[in-house]
């Protein structure tokens, strides 16, 4: 038989709340501590206990992060869903099973390897018999695949975090799930793992906890958040990590945690922090975006600085919590009411979570503004490679801000929104000073503050803001491009997309000989060489995780009307992280000029 | 000429006042916005640590017409508290005082009402309760008392939401009533709210002069007027004037003790108020609203409780004067983070 090696997919089917993902995250660092490229992408339910979950692992030495094209072996436990996830299997495939669930596994062309794992587990431990049965599977999967026994110790160890109890407790299921498989099993499954050269400086993170670390080295003031999937882990990261790095020499706090009331409350504090002097910040994903728009209208009207982040889930209205999609963009950088824009930064590693997790906190400050930290559920809520991350090579910016008499003299003719500099950006004095004290409001205002409703004044006001935002492009992240000598097609995408961009363009390549130069943009509004890689391509692809494309539809408005023609749209979600096939047969429809129904 | 009046930090109250009021002539929100002045100008406040907020609508606007040398938000409707909130917890060391309206507090923010007081928010929140929304034309609003009828329009029939029964029941250490057109009890009143640590809520009945100041409003100049009824006479005493010095009143009084070491005189007009008792307050509310009467005074006070702040454990700076070193960690910091993942 074959052997595939580091060159698969495994997929499991588990009920949630059994204690699978310890089993599934015993898996993927296990693998991961011997070096081979891998990646997990959770698929869980909206509830808490009892509804199917399903974990992917790819294993791949071309470092493809993307669930692959097909499933090479399934592990089914999940008696709601085993039917199903028997029938999908496609030819050949491994089916590791259950035996205790007692259900048929009828697939005779399919290699099916049964373990009466909740019987043996009960014979380990009776009550905890239902989590420790998915340890079999591990063991299972570590005999045949071929997972080093070091490698599972030391990933049971980091799992259950020194209790010594549960480390002892699962690595003997594990064991014995291995023993098993070997004596009673073909272990020759044509699939496995081998060591790789490991970085030592390499770890798996989720980047939800790498954006809020990137917030407590940014200097966050004020927390306001209102729980929501998938951004609560992210309040709840920074809730962990702030009593280890951010307390004050008194031992008080110096930043202030408020579980808000809702998500408007939220917002409503970001808005009071900026405008107090503080660094402010919420997380939430796209229902709350919804609900924090009226006070994002009032940030940029009102030039406020503080920063929201978005951990994009399916929408529309609840659409489904839990999966993952890149569908809130337009929302966020058109928000509230009226004509607005806002800056939207946009990481598609765990490595920009962080560094766009500070980096928000200046952007706002320099900008007065609302800034948008913009990540998905697959980013966040799932653990990917970094090589540990990178101090802010930048001190602190908190922008214009007069703290002194002084500073207030040497400014002639001072106003509130006064645009001294020319740059659109006006200078601010805070609250406490009793420097140039104003009336912050919502509603119009001259260059002084004072409530006017003059057309000229307003009309100046917003053109101010306009410019003062546009005068971010070439300042924000520019975006990471990869070009071909030969400039025929260009893709365009951004955020997570990173995570399969790499397979796609292999496929493309791979099938057709075509060679694409990629652009990656990392924020909004988009920097200027944006406009030059589509202006230098012959053809060039906006790739999305949604419906409508809507990165898309802002290059659309924005771009010079000439440039258009030649602009395409490749946009599809299903909630389920993209698969890089389905993308690739896509663009190359798009790029033959037919359009064809897709099925995933 | 005449010297001009100086306060206890020799401040003239031209340093309190504010820009001329754009409300209706006669507006109960106008003279609530002069016992503003008056009080933070007699309790000797320094005008620019205080921080004026507010939400929407008329009462809303008013924080244009005091306090000139505060910074001021005018935020969104309704989210005044919410705002008030975030600028609390980065500098603690201002004086929060936010004023909104009936339909500020009791409609739309409600909520917000409701957890900033939960959270015991260190603030005094004024709400000028004219029972309608003025700026669009005089709606009921739904603080506005059953039977009560504005100068249009038919009779509200809806039962009416108590923001002080509200404030009392969510465990409020400071809630008190008043109205307009009482000047030395409102003035008193603010005083204390000014000198008490933590959320201290003044319902202030204050008559819409342009909708609602018929006498078949239970809210308008003359009703209230007539059907007020006081708990007691309030006397303030800053921490300033030796309280040995102030004549003792004839007859029962009560002193309360204020967080800046003031003290609320409160001297018994009819029947014993014990403002420490949360029962006794919404006994004496219930009984004035079944008789379509207003109570006014300290309805309920208690000083034990933690605010926002103090419960977070925040620093002893003010979060916003915090320097760069203690805002970010070092990169030793980062290092050995980087370090722990990889272990």
């Amino acid at each position: 038989m074959a052997n595939s090696v580091n060159d698969f997919t495994v997929n499991i089917a588990t009920a949630n709340g059994t204690g699978s993902q310890s089993a599934n995250l015993i898996l993927l660092h296990s693998m991961f501590e011997m070096g081979v490229p891998v990646s997990g992408k959770n698929l869980f339910p909206s509830n808490i206990s009892g509804l199917p979950t399903w974990f992917i692992i790819r294993a791949s030495d071309e470092g493809y992060q993307a669930p692959g094209d097909l499933t090479h072996i399934q592990v089914v436990m999940n008696k709601d869903t085993w039917l199903a996830d028997v029938e999908k299997a496609e030819p050949g495939t491994i089916i590791i099973h259950n035996m205790d669930v007692k259900l048929p596994v009828e697939r005779d062309d399919c290699i099916v390897l049964g373990m009466p794992m909740t019987k043996m587990a009960r014979s380990i431990n009776p009550k905890l018999a239902r989590m420790i049965a998915n340890m079999y599977y591990v063991g299972a999967l570590a005999e045949t695949l071929g997972i080093e026994d070091s490698a599972i110790a030391s990933a049971v160890t980091q799992q259950f975090n020194g209790k010594e109890k549960a480390i002892e407790l699962n690595l003997q299921a594990i064991s014995e799930g291995r023993d098993y498989a070997r004596e009673n099993w073909d272990c020759e499954i044509g699939y496995s793992v081998e060591a790789r050269d490991k970085d030592p400086n390499t770890f798996l993170i989720e980047g939800n906890e790498a954006a809020a670390l990137g917030c407590i080295f940014g200097g966050i003031n004020m927390l306001s958040w209102y729980p929501i999937t998938p951004s609560s882990s992210l309040a709840e990261s920074i809730i962990n990590w702030l009593p280890k790095l951010r307390q004050a020499e008194d031992g008080g706090a110096t930043c202030a945690v408020i579980q808000a009331e809702d998500e408007l409350a939220a917002a409503g504090m970001v808005v009071g922090a900026g405008w107090a002097g503080g660094r402010g910040m919420t997380c939430t994903s796209g229902p709350g975006i919804s609900l924090m728009s009226e006070f994002i209208g009032l940030a940029y009207f009102a030039e406020v600085p503080g920063v929201i982040w978005d951990v994009n889930r399916v929408g529309p209205s609840t659409g489904l919590p839990t999966r993952t999609q890149q569908s809130d963009l337009t929302l966020l950088y058109e928000a509230s009411h009226g004509d607005t824009q806002h800056i939207v930064l946009i990481p598609g590693t765990v490595d920009e979570c962080f560094e766009f997790g500070w980096r928000a906190f200046d952007v706002a400050e320099q900008y007065q503004t609302l800034v948008f930290g913009f990540s998905d559920l697959d980013l966040g809520m799932n653990r990917w490679v970094t090589a540990g991350f990178e101090y802010p090579d930048e001190k602190l910016d908190r922008g214009k801000v007069i703290r002194t008499q002084e500073q207030l003299d040497a400014i002639e003719n001072f106003g509130r929104y006064r645009d001294v500099d020319g740059d659109g950006i006006p200078y601010r004095t805070l609250p406490g000073s009793g420097l140039e004290p104003i009336l912050y409001r919502g509603t119009g205002h001259d260059e002084d503050g004072v409530y006017s409703e003059d057309p000229e004044v307003y009309a100046a006001t917003v053109a101010r803001l306009k410019r003062k935002i546009e005068g971010a492009r070439d300042k924000l992240p520019a975006p990471i491009m990869r070009e071909e000598k030969d400039k025929q097609v260009g893709i365009i995408y951004y955020g997570s997309v990173e995570n399969t961009i790499k397979e796609i363009d292999d496929i493309l390549e791979s099938t057709t000989g075509m060679k694409v130069s990629t652009c990656r943009v990392r924020a909004l509004p988009y920097h200027s060489e944006v406009e030059r890689f589509i202006a230098e391509h012959d053809q060039v692809v906006v790739l999305e995780i949604n419906r409508d494309g809507q990165l898309f539809g802002i290059l659309r408005k924005e771009l010079p009307v000439e440039l258009l023609s030649n602009l395409h749209s490749v946009a599809f979600s299903d909630g389920i992280p993209p698969r890089a096939r389905v993308y690739a047969d896509m663009i190359l429809e798009t790029l033959s000029g037919e359009t064809k129904e897709v099925v995933a | 000429m005449r010297p001009i009046k100086l306060n206890v930090i020799d401040l003239p109250k031209a340093d309190y006042t504010g820009g001329p009021s754009s409300l209706c002539p006669g507006c109960g929100h106008d003279q609530i916005s002069n016992v503003i002045i008056q009080a933070a100008w007699e309790n000797g406040i320094v005008p620019e640590r205080i921080a004026k907020m507010s939400g929407i609508g008329c009462s809303s606007k008013t924080p244009a017409y005091f306090l000139g040398k505060s910074h001021g938000f005018n935020t969104v409707h309704g989210r005044m508290p919410s705002v008030t909130t975030g600028a609390n917890m980065v500098n603690k060391d201002l004086a929060f005082l936010g004023v909104s309206g009936d339909g500020d507090t009791a409609s739309i923010g409600i909520g917000q009402f409701i957890h900033a007081i939960r959270r015991n928010l260190n603030m005094v929140y004024i709400i000028e309760n004219n029972g309608v929304y003025g700026l669009t034309k005089g709606q009921y609003s739904a603080t506005v008392e059953k039977g009560s009828k504005k100068k249009k329009g038919a009779t509200n029939e809806n039962p009416p939401i108590d923001l002080c029964k509200m404030a009392i029941n969510l465990g409020c250490g400071f809630v008190a009533r008043s109205f307009s057109g009482s000047k030395k009890q409102l003035t008193a009143l603010l005083k204390a709210a000014l000198s008490h640590k933590g959320m201290a809520v003044i319902d202030v009945i204050s008559p819409c002069v342009t909708f609602a100041n018929n006498d078949e409003s239970y809210r308008s100049y003359n009703y209230v007027k007539g059907n007020e009824e006081e708990l007691h006479t309030v006397d303030y005493i800053p921490h300033f004037t030796p309280i040995e010095e102030v004549e003792v009143p004839e007859g029962q009084f009560e002193d309360i003790s204020l967080f800046d070491g003031s003290t609320l005189r409160l001297e018994t007009l009819g029947d014993d108020h014990d403002p420490s008792n949360a029962v006794a307050a919404l006994a004496a509310i219930h009984e004035a609203e079944q008789n379509d009467k207003h109570v006014t005074g300290l309805l309920y006070y208690d000083s034990e409780m933690k605010t926002a702040d103090e419960e977070l454990g925040l620093t002893d700076t003010p979060l916003v004067d915090l320097t760069e070193e203690e805002l970010r960690p070092s990169k030793k910091a980062l290092e050995e983070l980087n370090q722990s993942f990889r272990a």
